[in-house]
């Protein structure tokens, strides 16, 4: 379980001091074990420092991340990473981008490749394992990214909006394989989005955080059956939360544009 | 017989264009104007009758002269040989210092200014100083090689590390890399491109200091023989010592591209 409890962050000025930007303001929720958690809010509301963080990838000022009692002070190996821009290496091949995090923490060479070519088979990029990042596509990139995430075997998976630079059809396609990995491999996810089908098609529940300072407004349970597909964009429990959803960002983007005029 | 060399004769015209030509194609302008260049030379070493200009084939005559009495061999090697040592030095402290500025912002704080004003200032302005600390050992040309391409590694090298991409460095951390971790296998191969910019510039300045070195201060190798013919007013020799110089910066450029197309051909 992940324990978030008054965890806020403030961004310093420019010269290191004083009059910052408050990014995440004492914030408190749980993300309960093999939960699919989407986080949903404006852009300024501190979603992804807030992943950043429970990566341990920055420090906080205020408050407590948990994981499982534990106090997170660094990245550790029950979590891995999907991000927003894949951060491939363009030198290396598909199969060695997706050993990386393996060989990094010191995995026999004959393991890692061998772990490797099993997530490069179940993200569907058998036969790419010789190419280079710039010789994919796009979804094709970020199901390597997905895949090196995946190859460390964590029990949290933090995601980025990793579909956020993706087009809507290859976006499409990635969720439905990401439920079906998901199926077969349970894990914790925290998944960041700005898209609110997203949101609601893969979350068990999602967080609707406000903008400046982050805050979180609600947490809405998404009570709808798994497995979800095209069929369930069509029910009315999704378009329902979906259309409040849109209710509260709308309210929230109205209220942040006459703050900035 | 007939037969076959008359579609031989055919065949000619047509699957030269397509197999042997095309690949040539890209270089035919080169050569044409390297062609064009000497036959220029020529005509206006001979026209001009200018003791400053002696024509191409004369110059092929000194070099020729130099070759066949073995004066030029001894040279090359001496030359070949500070400008090894000396370039080795400047790549191994341009590697190590480039790296470490990019890296940590209080090293490239403190060095940057330093860096900077060694890489503007003309090097030989340092000459006399050399020649105080090493007198006329083969020290000083090592010197001055450091001294001309020295910075410039530093620099690329500190620019190369200083802009990879953080979202890798971010990405190697999140899976727990360590310092070492995170520079050999992200920030090093990432950063290939550029430092072997500053390299193949490195290379270029190391030759250009070797001979400036030879001729001012240490007076051995190529240099000083070109001092020496230069004062002689002996052009067309000058002109052939120019040549070996040449090659040889080309010889060593192409090393470096080489070892550069074999690390960084992922690059598009």
């Amino acid at each position: 379980m992940i324990q978030i409890r008054g965890l806020s962050k403030e961004f310093l000025g420019r010269d290191g001091a004083g009059t910052g930007v408050l990014a995440i303001d004492s914030l408190n929720f749980e993300v309960r074990d093999n939960e699919f958690l989407t986080v949903i809010g404006p852009s300024g509301c501190g979603k992804t420092t807030l992943l950043r963080i429970i990566a341990g990838l920055i420090p906080f000022d205020d408050g407590e991340v948990r994981i499982d009692d534990v106090p997170v002070t660094g990245p550790g190996p029950d979590r891995a990473v999907v991000f927003q821009n894949f951060a491939l290496m363009p030198w290396a091949d598909v199969l060695t981008n997706v050993a990386f995090g393996l060989e990094i923490r010191g995995t026999a060479k004959a393991e890692c490749e061998g772990t490797a070519m099993r997530l490069v088979r179940l993200v569907g990029l058998e036969g790419f394992e010789r190419r280079l990042p710039k010789e994919l596509s796009g979804g094709m990139q970020q199901r390597v990214g997905l895949a090196r995430a995946l190859a460390v075997n964590p029990r949290i998976l933090l995601m980025d909006e990793p579909f956020g630079a993706l087009d809507e059809q290859t976006r499409r396609l990635l969720q439905e394989q990401l439920l079906r990995i998901w199926d077969q491999e349970r894990k914790t996810v925290i998944f960041i989005t700005h898209s609110m089908e997203e949101a609601v098609l893969l979350g068990d529940r999602v967080m609707l955080m406000t903008p400046r300072p982050g805050r979180v407004k609600e947490i809405i349970d998404v009570p709808l059956k798994r497995p979800r597909g095209q069929e369930t964009e069509k029910s009315t429990t999704f378009v329902e939360i979906k259309e409040y959803l849109w209710e509260n960002l709308r309210s929230m983007q109205v209220l942040d544009q006459r703050g900035e005029a | 017989m007939a037969r076959v060399a008359m579609e031989a004769g055919k065949m000619g015209p047509l699957s030269m264009p397509l197999t042997l030509w095309r690949p040539f194609s890209g270089t035919w302008l080169e050569g044409a104007a390297l062609v064009g260049g000497v036959i220029l030379w020529e005509a206006l070493g001979w026209l001009l009758a200018m003791p400053w200009l002696p024509p191409f084939s004369k110059i092929i005559g000194a070099l020729n002269q130099f070759i066949q009495s073995g004066v030029i061999l001894g040279n090359v090697a001496s030359s070949l040989q500070g400008l090894a040592i000396g370039f080795g030095i400047s790549l191994i402290v341009g590697l190590l210092v480039g790296a470490l500025m990019g890296r940590y912002r209080r090293v490239e704080k403190a060095l940057d200014i330093y860096v900077n004003a060694f890489l503007i200032s003309p090097a030989m302005i340092f000459a006399p100083i050399f020649f105080a600390i090493f007198g006329l050992s083969g020290a000083v040309r090592i010197a001055v090689v450091i001294m001309y391409s020295v910075f410039v590694i530093i620099m690329n090298t500190a620019t190369a590390i200083r802009t990879v991409d953080p979202a890798l460095v971010e990405m190697a951390s999140s899976f727990g890399a360590n310092e070492r971790q995170i520079f050999l296998r992200v920030l090093l191969p990432a950063s290939l491109p550029l430092i072997f910019a500053g390299i193949r510039l490195g290379m270029g300045r190391a030759v250009k200091g070797m001979i400036n070195g030879e001729m001012l201060i240490a007076m051995v190798g190529l240099g000083a023989l070109a001092q020496r013919y230069g004062s002689q007013f002996e052009a067309s020799k000058v002109f052939a010592i120019a040549m070996v110089v040449l090659i040889i910066a080309l010889v060593c450029d192409w090393i470096v591209q080489t070892v550069e197309n074999r690390l960084t051909s992922w690059v598009d």
